[in-house]
């Protein structure tokens, strides 16, 4: 039983990587508004969304994580003025590679939200996770190209 | 490595909802942290002093800090690492506040997430180096383009901090648009009355001195960046001296040549050796040496004859020169135009003769303008009856969206001033809305209404209305009020305030960022609108957004006082150490990083053929680390080795 869970069932553990500005603000608004969610995921704070490099998605999935989120500020608000777009359109071409290995879409998800969007955050956070939790947890770690 | 845990409780923010002697067990297995420490509130004077302690006694290399959000504390106990001889960035902070104690509702999984993260930062920080803060000597001087409002207040206030200010002007004359006013709203002050004296301050006051007025001037490279900027200014002739010539104006009524005067809107002639208009400053004329009769190969001198001074002050053989100048900030006032009325061909612009720009009926007004003041049509008839056209463009999802915000008052203004000038005159407002917040301008509006002779009629869309001739004047239809067409002898136009139609091109060179609507962007539209995206480049005036000369002014001071903040003679540029790095063997010059980088950070050592980063001009984003098809660029604090020790941390 992984330490993440309490009922036994599966516990999707999801990695997020949160931009500085605006996405992990709004986390923290979460937080300041002290709403209740999930613990599955985990953050991991970068200073701008264009900073995720796909070998971080990838390492993710081979270092145990059943899904990836990553956010960005808003279109035209990201504080270095357009690393959201780069890294929108390295998503893009991301989730085909992973859908080579078998990786659905669902378990590789890119959004924004702002530093005042705490709602956004949870809504987006509890989605993922439900999707996860019908894929089921990941299976093909194995085959990834090593890292 | 000896890397030390701390975990703070945060008073009881954390400790009711995360239970750290759990954490201290789950720690006990995949994690390397040489120890575990609890502390009630880190962040307090106490807090600190018991780190400093801390880090005296167990000279850990690397410090976790399981508390707050890094986004309210992380510079505090960087300081506190500071303070204490320890490198500030061999430490990692861990979120259990914000993002697991408020917002977990049960202790125990609060607490195994909590023990996740802190592995994450445990094996991150393993891979922290110390890092040191740069620095690099800056220029405290300022470098303006355009001499509107907004710049010319900007360099004066400038100036008299003692730093040596360049403005840079495109036109042969200072003042921006407001020169060519005869009265301004709110209150119709003269408006030359009310700008001269800003005028020969800059010109001849006491910190004249500092300021470097470069007329017929136009930036056409700016490289360096923020505290060293290098600018190459092209300056056109003038074929006049500027320090001799007392501005008598002997040399232009001998001028046998005649051209369309462009500050009149091409409504009279100039000669080709002018002085735009009367009062215009600097007070020298120049030779529009396009239409000169030398540039035809005729040896004319008529001019230069008929100088008092004699020979020596008109300079036939002056030539164009790039001067380079160098400066700690840039600020952009360049101000705005008008949007092109002539792209709705029913408003008649340009076939009827008597439909006007609101530039052009500000110069029909003018003492100095084309009829010398005198209020009249073409055929030099007195109107009976003026229609002003508010909104044209303006509020229009075809044209453009946004409110211009002054064009109301400049008509109400215009509605006084005709009132005055010629009593009894029939004006027609036609208008979408009617704008004029602020605690003066409701004054014009008010005389407006008062005025008998004036009458307000809405209409719904511009498209709507159609502008044609009539057998002695023009026809305007509303279709609002279709079988009741306005009749008028001059219709007004008062277009969308538009961004300046060489702004674009102004705005590659500087490296900036422009809007939707073409205007230069500011940094934040509330917080920050006196700063563009790029360090050391400021914006004042309309060329931000519609304003009037007040806030024209008021940006120009506010960009004023922030330029200089930073730059000041004798500090140094502290360059923040968390800025992107090459590794030379690996890159292969593929330029890939160059493309995506924000800010113009990478260039290219054509010898080595390798991308390198200016440390000053990267801001750290850590694009280009992820773009390298090599893996070449690494990003100091945020490299690959530690975010990937982090990902496996979290997950272990
Ligand atoms: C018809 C009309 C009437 C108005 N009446 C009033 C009024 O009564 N009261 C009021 O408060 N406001 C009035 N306004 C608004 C007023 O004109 C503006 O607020 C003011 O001009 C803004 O000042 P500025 O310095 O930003 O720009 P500007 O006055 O436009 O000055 C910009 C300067 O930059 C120069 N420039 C442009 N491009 C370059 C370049 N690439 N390099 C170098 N120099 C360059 C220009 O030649 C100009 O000298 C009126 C506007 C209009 C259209
Ligand atoms: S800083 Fe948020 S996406 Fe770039």
């Amino acid at each position: 039983m992984s330490e993440g869970s309490t009922t036994g069932g599966f516990e999707p553990k999801i990695v997020g990587f949160l931009c500085n500005w605006c996405s992990y603000a709004g986390a923290d608004k979460a937080g300041g508004a002290q709403k209740s969610y999930p613990p599955n995921v985990n953050v991991v704070r970068v200073m701008c969304s264009g900073r995720v490099d796909p070998q971080f998605i990838l390492k993710a999935y081979k270092a145990g994580a059943d899904g990836v989120m990553i956010m960005a500020c808003h279109p035209g608000d990201c504080h270095y003025k357009e690393g959201n777009y780069k890294a929108l359109a390295r998503h893009r071409i991301l989730l085909r590679v992973l859908a080579e290995h078998g990786i659905e879409s669902d378990r590789c998800r890119f959004d924004y939200v702002s530093a005042a969007e705490g709602d956004r955050f949870i809504k987006i956070l509890t989605e993922m996770i439900d999707a996860i939790r019908a894929l089921g947890p990941i299976g093909i770690r194995m085959i990834l190209p090593k890292i | 490595m000896k890397i030390g845990v701390y975990f703070c409780n945060c008073g009881s923010n954390i400790s009711g909802k995360v239970d750290s002697q759990q954490v201290r067990q789950l720690l006990e297995t995949r994690c390397d942290a040489a120890y575990f420490k609890t502390c009630e509130l880190m962040c307090s004077d106490d807090g600190k002093a018991y780190l400093h302690g801390e880090i005296a006694a167990e000279k850990p290399d690397r410090i976790v800090i399981a508390a707050c959000s890094p986004r309210e504390h992380e510079g505090t106990f960087m300081r506190v690492l500071s303070g204490a001889g320890m490198n500030p960035y061999l430490m990692q902070m861990v979120n259990i506040r914000e993002q697991v104690a408020w917002v977990t509702s049960d202790v125990g999984r609060a607490s195994v997430k909590a023990a996740a993260l802190i592995r994450g930062a445990v094996k991150r920080v393993g891979f922290h180096r110390p890092l040191e803060m740069k620095s690099i000597e800056m220029s405290p001087d300022v470098m303006v383009i355009g001499a509107g409002p907004a710049g010319l207040k900007a360099a004066l206030t400038i100036a008299e901090t003692g730093r040596k200010v360049t403005l840079v002007e495109k036109r042969a004359v200072i003042g921006g648009q407001p020169v060519l006013y005869e009265e301004v709203f709110p209150n119709l002050q003269c408006a030359p009355c009310m700008l001269e004296p800003m005028l020969d301050e800059i010109l001849h006051g006491e910190y004249a001195k500092n300021i470097e007025i470069l007329t017929l001037s136009e930036v056409v490279e700016l490289y360096g960046f923020y505290g060293n900027f290098i600018a190459k200014i092209r300056k056109a002739p003038r074929y006049a001296d500027m320090n001799q010539c007392i501005g008598c104006g002997e040399c232009i009524g001998v001028c046998p040549v005649d051209v369309k005067n462009e500050f009149n809107n091409g409504l009279d002639n100039r000669k080709a050796i002018s002085l735009s208009f009367a009062g215009a400053l600097p007070n020298v004329p120049f030779i529009d040496m396009a239409e000169c009769l030398r540039t035809r190969g005729e040896d004319c001198r008529l001019c230069e004859e008929a100088c008092p001074l004699g020979e020596g002050i008109i300079l036939f053989d002056d030539t164009e020169v790039i001067l380079e100048r160098h400066m700690g900030a840039v600020i952009v006032a360049v101000g705005a135009s008008l949007y092109d009325a002539g792209l709705i061909p029913e408003l008649g612009l340009g076939r009827l003769p008597d439909v006007y720009t609101s530039f052009e009926f500000e110069r029909l007004l003018s003492s100095t303008g084309p009829t010398g003041g005198q209020l009249m049509t073409r055929s030099g008839r007195a109107p009976g009856s003026i229609a002003i056209i508010h909104c044209v463009g303006s509020l229009d999802a075809n044209h453009k969206e946004y409110c211009s915000g002054i064009c109301c008052q400049y008509a109400f203004k215009f509605n006084l001033m005709v009132e005055h000038k010629l009593p009894g005159t029939q004006i027609h407002h036609l208008h979408k809305e009617l704008v004029y917040p602020g605690k003066e301008e409701y004054f014009l509006y008010r005389r407006a209404k008062e005025n008998p002779n004036a009458v307000f009629t809405a209409y719904q869309d511009i498209g709507t209305l159609h502008i044609t001739a009539a057998e002695d004047g023009i026809l305007i239809t509303n279709a609002l009020s279709a079988d009741d067409p306005i009749k008028a002898d001059m219709v007004v136009l008062c277009p969308a305030v538009a961004p300046s139609k060489d702004s674009g091109k102004l705005n590659e060179i500087l490296g900036t960022t422009i809007d939707s609507l073409g205007f230069f962007e500011e940094l934040h539209g509330r917080l920050d609108s006196a700063r563009s995206k790029v360090r050391g480049i400021y914006i004042a005036g309309a060329c931000q957004s519609p304003m009037a000369i007040q806030q024209a002014i008021t940006h120009g001071m506010a960009a004023a006082g922030y330029a200089p903040s930073g730059i000041v003679g004798g500090k140094r540029l502290e360059i923040e150490p968390i800025t992107a790095s090459v590794d030379m063997d690996r890159c292969s010059g593929c330029r890939v990083c160059m493309l995506v980088c924000p800010y113009r950070a990478i260039g290219f050592d054509e010898q080595n053929r390798k991308a390198t980063v200016n440390e000053v001009l990267c801001e750290g984003c850590g694009t280009c680390i992820a773009a390298c098809p090599a893996g070449a660029i690494n990003g100091n604090h945020f490299t690959n080795d530690a975010i990937l020790a982090e990902i496996e941390g979290v997950l272990a």
